[in-house]
C-alpha cells in the first residue's frame, strides 16, 4: 500500500507547502486567476480553463501562467489566446458593430419600459372620465358578480 | 395602432423560433478557426522516427499538404487512418503532427521515445500509414499555436506555408468531398 | 411486468390528459355543467396515472432491471438505494416523466383547491393544463420513453449514475426546480382562461397570486439548491457559472418575480392588467424555452442532456403552438382591456413598475447573453462566447438602481405619496446603512471603494429599510407591540423576502471581493497559511466506497494557534463511469467557508490541493432561503384561504 502516508514528519516542525504556481505579487496571482476564469476551454462543453482538466485547458493554463510571469498584461494574454483560438475562447465578445447590440438593446429596453410607464400614467391623468376609483375589494366583487349574472347563457 | 402593439410579443417570439429552428440544424460546438490565411507559426520540432531531424516551417514549404493532428491514444484518429491512407494513395501529401499526452506520474510510465515509436509503427502497420513523416509535438506547443483543441484535427497548408483550412474532428469521405477537397484542389494548382 | 404497467399508466395518463383538454373546453362552449364538472376527476385521475408511472420507473431502478435501457444507462446494482431512486429522474427520459408528474400534480391541486372559482373558469384552466400536459406526455411516450426495453439483449450491469448526480443536493434539486418551472403553468392557464373570457380584475389577480407565489417559492428553492449542489459537488467552490442551463432557470425566475409584484398592483389597484397577463404568459413561456434549450442541444452547456434533433424539433413545434398560440390570443384580446386606476408619479404603482422594468431588463439580459452566441452564429458572423464577464458587469449596474428602489418601495403608499413624511426615516436608514457598511469593512480592515462596499451599502439599505418599514407600519396601527400582531402575514412575507435579497447581495459582493485561493503542493505534515488560517495536511489514504475508489486527505485547521476544525476532502474515482470527482471538504460558518479540494498526486508523495477561504458565501443561500420563507409566509396569509373567497364562490355557482 504505497499510497498510505502516515505522519512521518511528526518530529519536524510543520513544513510550509509551496504554491503550485509561484507568483511575484498578489496582483500577478489575481491576474492569473482572472484570466483563467474568463478564458473558455475550446474542447469542453462549457467550462473556463481554470475549472477544466481537459488537456488543452491545462496547456492554456500553463501558457497563461508563462505569459503572466513574462509580465504581459490582461489584454496581451487575451490577444495571444484569441489569435490562436478565435473570439470563441473569451467569455466576453469583442465590441464591434454587431456585438454592440448586446449592450445597447438592454439599455434601450430599459428606457422604453420607463417611457411606457410614464406615458401610461400621463395618459390616465389626461383621461378625466375615469370610473369610480375607490379600489375597494368589495366593490370589485359586486361588479364581478353582476357581470357573471348578466352573462348567464 | 394600439392593437398592433399587442402583437409585438408574438412577432418577437416568432423571430426567436426561426433562430432556434436554424440552431437545431447546426452544431453549437463547431467554431471557426483563427489561424486560416495565416502562415504556419514558427517552430522547430523533431521528426518522430528520426529525432535528429528537426522540422521547421521553411523545410515544409514547397507544395500543398495536409497536416493531421493525431495520436495512437485517440480512437477517432485511428479510425480515420485508413481513409487518410487512401487519400495518400491518390497522391495527397499528408504530414502527421503527433499530439502526445501529458503524463500523470501516478498512473503512467515516464515518456519514452522508443516505446512511442514502436506504438506508432505498430498502429500504422495495422490501420494503414497515410503519413510522409510525423512531427513529434511533445509539449503540444505547435498545437497550441495552431489553435488545436484536441485530436483529430487537420489543416491544409499551401505551398507558401499559409494555413488554408482547419478542420476539427475526423476526416471521412463526406468531410473530404464536401469541405476539404475543394480547398486542396484550389491551392495545389500551380 | 411492472415496467409494462408503468408504460400502460403513462398511456392512460396521455388519454386522460387529452380528455381533460377537450371535455371541459367543449363544455365551456356548450355551457354544459356536467361536462365542466368532469374536469376535476379527470385531473385527479391524470395525476394518479402519472404517479403510478413514476412509481413503476422507480421500481425498475430499485430492482436494477437492466433490460430497461434507461435503467441500464443510468444506474447500477452497486449504486446506493437512495441514488437508485434519484437516478430515476437523472436522465432525460426520467426527468421528462418527473416533469409530467409535477405538472399533473399542479393540475390536481388546482382541481382540488379551486372550489371558489366559477365553474367555467375552473374548467378552462384545467383544460389548458391538460392540453399542455398532453403535449409533454406525448413527448415522453413517443419521443423519449423512459420504459423502453432493450430485449432480447441486455447488459448484466448498468452504466451507473453520472457521479456528478450522486449527491444529496441532487435528491432535492430537480423535484423542487421542476415544481417551480411547471408551477408557472398554473398562472399561464389562469391567464389564458381569462383571455378566453375577456375578464381581468382584482378577483382574478387574487386567484392567481397564491399559485404564482407557490411556483416562485419552488423555483427559488430549486435554483438555490442547484447552486449549493454545484458548490459542493463540482469541487471548485463556484456557486453560479452563467451556464445556459442555469440561465434557463434564472429567466423564468426573473419573470416570475416581476409577475408576483405586478399581480400585487393588479389585485390592489386593478391596473397593469395587460402587463400582468403578459408576465404570466412569459414566466411559463420562459420555462418552456429553457426546457427546449436544455434538451434540444442548440446550446453548449455543462449539464445538458443527450440530445437528438427529433426531440428538439418536437419541442420547438410544441413551443410554437403553446407560446405562439397564447401570444396570438394575447394580441387579439388584450387590447380591448383598459385599466382605470389613477395614481401619481410618486406612488407604489410607479415604484412597482420600476421594480418590473429592472427585473424584465435583467431577464432580457440573461436571455440575450444566453442566445446571442446562437444568433451571432446563425447570422454567419462566427462563434463568440458570452459568460461571467458580461453578465457580472450588466448585473452590477442593474442591481444598484434596483436595490435603491427596493429599499424605497415598501414605504410608499398606493395612489400617491408625499415625499416629506418619508424623508426623515429614510435618511436615518441611509445613514445607518452607511455606518454599518463602513463598520463591517473596518472590522475586516479593508475600507476601500469596491464591490464589497457597494454590496454592503445596498444590502444594508434594503435590509434595514425593510425592517424599519415594518416598525413604522406597526406604530401606525397603535403601539409597536399591538401593530406587529395586526400586520398580516403577507406583509411579513414581503419583508422577509426583501431581507433575503439584501442578504444575498451582501453574500455575493463579499464572496466575490474577499475570496482567497491557493493551489498548493503538499506532503503529509506540510502546512499553508491563508487568510489567517493554517491548514495542515495530516494524511492521505486510499478510499474504498461502494461504487468508487480514490483518495482522501485529512487536514487540520487552526487559527492563531487554536484548533478550528478537521477537514476531510476526497478525490473519488467512479469505477463504472471511469470519472474522477472532487468531493471538497467544506467547513461552514456564517462569516466564512473553508473549502479544500484534493487534486492530483504529484511526484514525491505530494498532492495538489486547492485551498479557499470564502467569506460570507453562506449568505448567498441564506438569502435564497429567506426569500423562500418569505413566499411561504405570504402564502399563509388568510386572505388566500377559501372562506374569504366565498363571495366569488357564490358568483360561480350562480353562474354555473
Amino acid at each position: 500500500m504505497k499510497a498510505i502516508i502516515t505522519v512521518l514528519m511528526l518530529f519536524c516542525a510543520a513544513l510550509s507547502a509551496e504554491e503550485m504556481l509561484q507568483f511575484r505579487s498578489d496582483a500577478e496571482r489575481q491576474l492569473f486567476h482572472q484570466l483563467t476564469a474568463e478564458l473558455r476551454c475550446p474542447q469542453c462543453q462549457n467550462q473556463n480553463i481554470a475549472d477544466s482538466n481537459a488537456i488543452v485547458a491545462v496547456d492554456m493554463r500553463q501558457k497563461t501562467y508563462e505569459l503572466v510571469r513574462q509580465g504581459q498584461d490582461r489584454q496581451q494574454v487575451l490577444d495571444y489566446m484569441i489569435n490562436r483560438y478565435g473570439d470563441f475562447v473569451h467569455y466576453q465578445p469583442p465590441l464591434n458593430r454587431y456585438t454592440v447590440w448586446l449592450w445597447l438593446t438592454p439599455v434601450l429596453l430599459l428606457l422604453l419600459l420607463l417611457g411606457i410607464g410614464v406615458y401610461r400614467r400621463a395618459s390616465q391623468q389626461a383621461n378625466a372620465n375615469t370610473a369610480a376609483d375607490d379600489g375597494s375589494d368589495s366593490a370589485e366583487l359586486d361588479k364581478l358578480i353582476a357581470r357573471y349574472r348578466s352573462k348567464k347563457p | 395602432m394600439r392593437k398592433v402593439l399587442f402583437y409585438i410579443p408574438l412577432s418577437l417570439f416568432l423571430l426567436l423560433t426561426l433562430f432556434l429552428l436554424s440552431g437545431l440544424f447546426s452544431d453549437p460546438r463547431e467554431r471557426d478557426s483563427a489561424v486560416i490565411n495565416k502562415p504556419l507559426p514558427a517552430f522547430a520540432l523533431a521528426d518522430l522516427m528520426q529525432p535528429e531531424h528537426i522540422w521547421t516551417p521553411e523545410k515544409l514549404a514547397g507544395e500543398v499538404f495536409l497536416l493531421n493532428v493525431w495520436g495512437t491514444w485517440c480512437p477517432t484518429c485511428n479510425a480515420e487512418l485508413a481513409y487518410l491512407a487512401e487519400l495518400r494513395a491518390q497522391g495527397v501529401k499528408i504530414v502527421g503532427l503527433y499530439y502526445e499526452l501529458p503524463r500523470d506520474p501516478t498512473f503512467d510510465a515516464p515518456f519514452d521515445l522508443a516505446t512511442l515509436q514502436q506504438d506508432v509503427t505498430q498502429k500504422l502497420a495495422q490501420q494503414g500509414d497515410p503519413y510522409q513523416f510525423n512531427i513529434l509535438d511533445l509539449q503540444r506547443t505547435l498545437s497550441l499555436d495552431l489553435g488545436v483543441s484536441g485530436a483529430p484535427e487537420t489543416f491544409i497548408i499551401d505551398a507558401n506555408g499559409i494555413v488554408r483550412a482547419h478542420h476539427i474532428g475526423d476526416i471521412n469521405p463526406m468531410v473530404w468531398r464536401g469541405k476539404l477537397a475543394a480547398v486542396y484542389q484550389q491551392w495545389s494548382k500551380p | 411486468m411492472i415496467v409494462e404497467a408503468g408504460q400502460l399508466a403513462l398511456t392512460f395518463a396521455f388519454a386522460l390528459s387529452v380528455l381533460l383538454a377537450l371535455v371541459p373546453l367543449y363544455g365551456s362552449y356548450r355551457a354544459s355543467q356536467p361536462l365542466l364538472l368532469m374536469a376535476k376527476p379527470l385531473a385527479i385521475a391524470q395525476f394518479v396515472s402519472c404517479l403510478l408511472a413514476m412509481l413503476a420507473l422507480i421500481y425498475a431502478f430499485r430492482s436494477s432491471d437492466f433490460t430497461v435501457i434507461n435503467v441500464a444507462q443510468n444506474s447500477s446494482s452497486t449504486l446506493p438505494w437512495y441514488y437508485q431512486i434519484t437516478a430515476s429522474f437523472g436522465s432525460h427520459e426520467g426527468s421528462m416523466l418527473l416533469w409530467v408528474l409535477m405538472l399533473a400534480g399542479w393540475t390536481a391541486l388546482v382541481a382540488i383547491f379551486s372550489k371558489a372559482l366559477p365553474l367555467l373558469l375552473q374548467g378552462r384552466i384545467l383544460a389548458i393544463l391538460g392540453l399542455i400536459n398532453a403535449g409533454f406526455i406525448a413527448f415522453s411516450l413517443f419521443m423519449s420513453n423512459p420504459f423502453a426495453r432493450s430485449l432480447p439483449f441486455f447488459p448484466v450491469e448498468g452504466r451507473d449514475l453520472n457521479p456528478l448526480l450522486q449527491d444529496f443536493g441532487m435528491i432535492l434539486h430537480p423535484p423542487t426546480l421542476y415544481m417551480g418551472y411547471v408551477g408557472f403553468a398554473v398562472a399561464f392557464a389562469f391567464a389564458i382562461a381569462a383571455l378566453m373570457g375577456g375578464r381581468f380584475d382584482s378577483v382574478w389577480a387574487r386567484w392567481v397570486r397564491p399559485w404564482a407565489l407557490a411556483a416562485w417559492l419552488f423555483l427559488t428553492l430549486g435554483i438555490m439548491l442547484g447552486s449549493w449542489w454545484a458548490y459542493n459537488e463540482l469541487g471548485w467552490g463556484g456557486w453560479w457559472f452563467w451556464d445556459p442551463v442555469e440561465n434557463a432557470s434564472f429567466m423564468p425566475w426573473l419573470a416570475g418575480t416581476a409577475l408576483i409584484h405586478s399581480l400585487a398592483v393588479t389585485e390592489k389597484r386593478g391596473t397593469f392588467k395587460s402587463w400582468t397577463v403578459l408576465l404570466a404568459l412569459a414566466a411559463f413561456a420562459l420555462s418552456l424555452v429553457g426546457a427546449f434549450l436544455v434538451r434540444s442541444g442548440v446550446l453548449v452547456s455543462v449539464h445538458s442532456f443527450a440530445t437528438d434533433p427529433g426531440r428538439g424539433l418536437y419541442l420547438l413545434v410544441f413551443l410554437l403552438l403553446v407560446i405562439g398560440g397564447s401570444l396570438l390570443l394575447y394580441g387579439s384580446r388584450m387590447h380591448a382591456v383598459r385599466s382605470q386606476a389613477r395614481y401619481k408619479l410618486f406612488s407604489r404603482e410607479m415604484l412597482l413598475w420600476g421594480n418590473n422594468i429592472f427585473l424584465l431588463t435583467a431577464c432580457f439580459i440573461v436571455f440575450l447573453g444566453t442566445l446571442f452566441p446562437l444568433f451571432h452564429k446563425e447570422l454567419g458572423l462566427g462563434s463568440v462566447s458570452i459568460g461571467a464577464p458580461f453578465f457580472d458587469q450588466m448585473f452590477y449596474y442593474l442591481s444598484i438602481p434596483f436595490a435603491l428602489l427596493l429599499g424605497l418601495g415598501p414605504w410608499v403608499r398606493w395612489k400617491q405619496q408625499q415625499l416629506s413624511p418619508l424623508l426623515s426615516p429614510l435618511a436615518l436608514v441611509a445613514v445607518a446603512a452607511l455606518v454599518l457598511a463602513l463598520g463591517v469593512m473596518a472590522t475586516l480592515q479593508s475600507v476601500q471603494a469596491n464591490l464589497a462596499l457597494m454590496g454592503l451599502l445596498l444590502g444594508a439599505w434594503v435590509g434595514m429599510s425593510a425592517l424599519a418599514e415594518v416598525m413604522q407600519r406597526a406604530r401606525q396601527l397603535g403601539s409597536v407591540k399591538q401593530g406587529l400582531g395586526k400586520l398580516n402575514a403577507s406583509h411579513y412575507g414581503m419583508t422577509l423576502a426583501h431581507i433575503g435579497f439584501a442578504v444575498l447581495v451582501i453574500g455575493v459582493a463579499m464572496t466575490k471581493t474577499y475570496t482567497e485561493e491557493r493551489d498548493v503542493r503538499m506532503q503529509a505534515g506540510d502546512s499553508v497559511q491563508l487568510a489567517g488560517y493554517q491548514f495542515t495536511l495530516t494524511e492521505v489514504y486510499p478510499l474504498n466506497g461502494a461504487n468508487y475508489g480514490g483518495q482522501a486527505a485529512e487536514l487540520d485547521v487552526s487559527k492563531d494557534g487554536h484548533y478550528v476544525t478537521h477537514l476531510h476532502a476526497e478525490k473519488r474515482f467512479y469505477r463504472i463511469q471511469r470519472t474522477i470527482m472532487t468531493e471538497a471538504a467544506v467547513h461552514a460558518r456564517l462569516s466564512r467557508d473553508l473549502y479544500v479540494s484534493l487534486g492530483e498526486e504529484l511526484p514525491g508523495n505530494a498532492w495538489a490541493l486547492r485551498i479557499q477561504v470564502k467569506p460570507f458565501v453562506r449568505w448567498i443561500w441564506l438569502g435564497g432561503l429567506l426569500m423562500t420563507a418569505g413566499a411561504l409566509l405570504s402564502l399563509l396569509d388568510k386572505r388566500y384561504r377559501r372562506k374569504q373567497l366565498a363571495g366569488a364562490a357564490q358568483a360561480g355557482e350562480q353562474y354555473a
